[in-house]
């Protein structure tokens, strides 16, 4: 391995960052389904429908358009991947990918990375880096979903 | 500070990394009340909480853990980003971490960022104590000059400039680690967040990683 030494740089400087408050998601789902792989407890979970309310934007999850693809880890922690559509009041689609965690403590947050036409109403939410907080029904089919901006 | 001051373009971003004219020079005085500044050293911060319209909702919180800068080596394009198969590579030198929740150092020649219209990086770090860790380190950076108006088109991202005086180069960046068994292990089950700042003479980027509380 090549070494490396470290330039000498007047850079440790910390950014400004916030979260601003964006909309909030209700989603509703099928029970989960385990599965036992070489990786975990594999965990799939349809999602049927939810609803999304906030200042600049309304919209509905298509329905059967993914879900939860969760993998339930030795130490209990469930790394959370989940893949579905939004369709908006106007007809538009947006792609909405989750990756977080899930612990047995409560705590669960995820990114969320969020794909919308160029051209269309919800460009903004295009490049846009949202933080979520998730809090998930006893019986694990309803989850309210935060989403902030990481400005 | 609006979303469209946060903006970056791609082509900016690169055409400013061949360029040899510094952001702008820290005065020492500067740069020495930057060695004490918070966040320049390993001692912990407050988090910040922030809140949405309804108190009921649980609040968001953000904690620094720890900093990194890294140094690139390559920059290489296959094709260009204006391309529908548009990928760049950077490759990462090495670097320097510190923080309350981590120090060590950014494992040199360990990977690259590997983008195509997000970055997406993968390399590794290495803790104080030896600990190998990988990040994957996923971003975006707007390439328009403003957001789009309904009826109105694109604006095109800005040409490259002479300097990269007045050129915004923060961004945000979304890691997933995977650290040992051991004391690193809260990495694996914490989401972050990071501030980004690029940084030239000589080409590096500071990453400023919150947790996510």
């Amino acid at each position: 391995m090549r070494d490396f030494v470290v330039p000498k740089a007047d850079t440790k400087i910390l950014g400004k960052i916030q979260l601003q408050y964006a909309f909030r998601l209700t989603a509703h789902y099928d029970p989960p389904q385990e599965s036992h792989t070489p990786r975990g407890t594999f965990r799939y979970q349809d999602i049927l429908s939810g609803e999304v309310t906030g200042e600049r934007i309304s919209a509905t999850v298509y329905p059967d358009s993914g879900g939860q693809y969760d993998t339930i880890r030795a130490d209990h922690v469930r790394d959370v991947d989940a893949h579905f559509m939004l369709k908006c009041d106007n007809g538009e689609w947006i792609y909405m990918e989750h990756v977080g965690y899930r612990r047995t403590d409560g705590y669960y947050r995820a990114i969320a990375y969020v794909e919308t036409d160029l051209k269309g109403k919800y460009e903004w939410m295009n490049n846009t880096t949202f933080v979520v907080t998730a809090q998930e029904s006893a019986d694990q089919r309803e989850v309210v979903f935060h989403y902030y901006i990481a400005n | 500070m609006s979303t469209q001051d946060e903006s970056i373009s791609r082509r900016t971003f690169l055409g400013g990394a061949t360029g040899a004219v510094a952001l702008s020079g820290l005065s020492l005085a500067q740069a020495a009340a930057a060695q004490s500044a918070p966040g320049s050293n390993n001692e912990a911060l407050p988090a910040q909480w922030f809140e949405g319209p309804d108190p009921s909702m649980p609040k968001a919180g953000l904690r620094w853990a720890f900093s990194a800068r890294v140094f690139f080596a390559d920059r290489v394009m296959i094709n260009t980003m204006d391309s529908p198969a548009g990928r760049g590579y950077t490759s990462v030198g090495g670097g320097d971490i510190w923080g309350p929740r981590l120090q060590g150092r950014v494992l040199p020649h360990s990977g690259a960022d590997y983008y195509k219209t997000t970055f997406t990086t993968y390399y590794m770090l290495q803790a104080s104590d030896g600990a190998l860790i990988f990040i994957h380190n996923r971003g975006t950076m707007r390439r328009f000059a403003g957001q789009y108006e309904p009826g109105k088109p694109l604006l095109p991202a800005p040409p490259p400039p002479a300097s990269q005086e007045g050129v915004w180069t923060r961004f945000r960046a979304t890691p997933v680690f995977s650290a040992p068994l051991g004391p690193h292990d809260w990495m694996n089950r914490t989401v972050f967040v990071a501030s980004s700042q690029r940084q030239a003479n000589p080409d590096h980027t500071v990453f400023n990683y919150y947790e996510v509380l």
